[in-house]
């Protein structure tokens, strides 16, 4: 998993979904969730925009182990 | 979703700049300071888009401080000695040197500074410099305050909108075609001239990780507007460039020039720092003897391959991490995530993905620029990565603004935009949708996984006359599959049309590789049927286009490199 997004610290400001460089976060019952995971670019955009700090990044398992 | 029902929008403007990143925002500044209407469109939000999306922290320049090195000469000589072949020190001169004082101005004025916090300017070397040129500065703001300014200069901004075809009339430009990925709307703009300025091409080769989007550039840049170009009539150069660097491993992310700014060495597995076995500047040789270095150390059987920071001096190395965050936002918390501490650790490096990229820092690779930032097509200019001279963000921030100042004064000389053919309009629109209609067919990621094992196994990077004829017979094939790929929604669709651009441009990649027979620029194009540099035949640039008939023609327009 790349951007993580903590639906409990989301304020549904839509920063990071307008701001995603590559289309991969949208508003789902307005709170943002991360909807095509495995093309996360970690440019770190959404991170950056949010307020409530609610984006953690997760790096997946071949990028820690290989 | 049938598109009949689809809402279209006219929209006619003097300039229109495709893509908003650092080349096309700038771009746009110069048109609107000349008083045209300017429009931009960008695939993602231009607040975040493009390959400094999330920061950037070097600048390249001369200052002229007194030494020879840092004057226009001693920079136009390094240009000439380390992108030999690549980069037309005429248009340089033109597009970088002499925009370069007003740009400095610029990215200040705009509201990022180029000096440390302590008020100083600080300077590093790396790849083949004879002095400190980069300029390293924090800008993790850049991109959002370039958008701030074209947003204050009233620019108009068409964000979430790709655009699908360039349109001609009595052969000068006429405008082009695209669709908001997340409303499915069409757009017909008519301009009088337009900037291209959309990046490299992405996602052509395998990732180190596997994964297409775990890349060093941005992965939504994808050769959509040097496609489009082509298929116009618009010449290409250095496009038979596969570009790569050293990265960390399990992570494509920028870091190079950091690292060795600082003076960090490459070891191997052994522990020996290996590059000057490679390059007398050994680990501040050009990038690609860095590359051509690793990748030897690795296929010799010395690998793993390491970044050893652990000689550097404490504040160095606090300032080196403090900068590769600023350059890729997320690469300390890798670092953190796989136990490297800061104190010195060796971290281990890998060679990363190719690229259908310029082969040196000081050119480009794509649409064939004169001084004035002008194609062959009357109406079409280009800038940044997507031009065949220039290259980072240097050059994208200074000759950007100069692209943008001659497509205007073109613009200001034609009275109103030339005219869109109404049947090529709705052929288009059909076009575009069409995979949405299908119910059942090829996803665009087998497609695209398919191009990416057809490239990285015949010219990722080694490459020769087989298998080159073999990719192209393979890409070939894949035509069929194109009319069957199937999207699901909007965000599908704009992935289909960036798998099938990729495929096109793989096979102009190709193409172009097969008619320089010789390796340049070693392993950014290495043949290996001819492993040697050939100036007499090879010094220049490889143009490839595509002329009225449909068929593709190449040429060598060679360069000269006396100073």
């Amino acid at each position: 998993m790349p951007a993580v997004i903590d639906a409990s610290k989301c304020n549904g400001c839509e920063l990071c979904d307008l701001y995603c460089p590559v289309d991969v976060i949208y508003m789902e019952n307005d709170i943002a969730v991360v909807r095509y995971p495995e093309e996360c670019w970690h440019c770190g955009a959404c991170r950056q925009e949010c307020a409530r700090g609610a984006v953690s990044m997760q790096f997946s398992m071949a990028m820690l182990s290989i | 979703m049938s598109t009949n029902h689809r809402t279209v929008h006219d929209i006619e403007t003097d300039v229109a700049v495709i893509g908003g990143g650092t080349a096309g925002l700038n771009s746009a500044i110069a048109a609107a300071e000349a008083g045209c209407r300017v429009l931009i469109v960008d695939k993602a939000n231009i607040v975040h888009s493009g390959s400094i999306a999330g920061g950037i922290d070097h600048f390249m320049a001369f200052l002229d401080t007194g030494a020879q090195w840092d004057t226009r000469e001693g920079y136009l000589a390094y240009v000439a000695e380390v992108a030999k072949g690549a980069a037309d020190l005429e248009v340089h001169d033109a597009v970088f040197c002499d925009e370069l004082p007003a740009a400095l101005k610029r990215i200040e004025r705009i509201g990022v500074s180029l000096r440390q916090p302590d008020g100083k300017i600080f300077r590093t070397s790396s790849m083949g410099q004879p002095g400190p040129y980069w300029i390293n500065f924090d800008g993790k703001k850049l991109k959002p305050k370039m958008a701030m300014e074209v947003k204050r200069r009233k620019c108009t901004i068409l964000n979430r909108v790709q655009v699908t075809n360039l349109y001609l009339h009595d052969g000068e430009l006429a405008g082009f075609t695209g669709f908001n990925i997340r409303t499915g709307e069409f757009y017909r703009i008519r301009a009088k001239a337009v900037v291209i300025a959309t990046g490299n091409t992405n996602r052509m080769y395998n990732a180190q990780t596997g994964n297409p989007f775990n890349l060093w550039y941005c992965p939504a840049n994808t050769g959509d507007l040097h496609r489009a170009a082509f298929d116009v009539g618009v010449a290409l150069a250095n496009v038979e460039y596969v570009r790569m660097t050293i990265v960390p491993k399990g992570f494509s992310a920028p870091g190079f020039n950091a690292f060795f700014g600082m003076g960090a060495q490459l070891v191997n597995a052994l522990g020996e720092p290996f590059m000057k076995a490679y390059h007398s500047m050994g680990a501040k040789a050009p990038r690609n003897a860095m590359v051509w270095g690793a990748l030897q150390e690795l296929k010799e059987g010395r690998g793993p391959i390491y970044m050893d920071c652990r000689h550097l001096a404490q504040k160095d190395l606090e300032h080196l991490f403090f900068t590769l965050g600023i350059d890729k936002d997320t690469l300390p918390e890798f670092f953190a995530a796989k136990g490297y501490a800061k104190d010195g650790a060796m971290i281990e490096m890998t060679v990363s993905e190719p690229m259908q990229a310029r082969p040196s820092e000081l050119c480009g690779s794509g649409i064939r620029i004169d001084r004035r930032c002008a194609s062959n097509v009357p109406g079409i200019y280009a800038a940044g990565d997507a031009s065949d001279q220039m290259g980072c963000l240097h050059m994208g921030f200074a000759g950007g603004f100069a692209a943008g100042r001659h497509a205007a004064a073109y613009a200001s000389k034609t009275k109103t935009p030339r005219p869109l053919d109404a049947g090529a309009m709705d052929e288009e629109q059909a076009r575009v949708f069409a995979p949405l209609e299908r119910s059942k067919g090829v996803s665009y990621r087998e497609f695209e996984n398919t191009v990416r094992v057809i490239s990285t196994d015949h010219f990722g990077p080694v490459k020769s006359e087989i298998s080159l004829k073999g990719a192209l017979a393979k890409f070939d094939r894949l035509d069929a599959s194109r009319q069957e790929l199937k999207a699901d929604n909007l965000h599908e669709l704009m992935r289909t049309h960036e798998a099938m651009n990729i495929h096109q441009v793989a096979k102009i990649s190709a193409t172009a590789a097969l008619a320089r027979k010789e390796t340049r620029f070693q392993p950014f194009h290495y043949r290996a049927d001819y492993p040697d540099t050939d100036e007499e035949n090879y010094c220049g640039l490889m143009v490839i286009q595509k002329q009225a008939n449909g068929e593709i023609s190449t040429r060598l327009d060679k360069l000269r490199y006396a100073i």
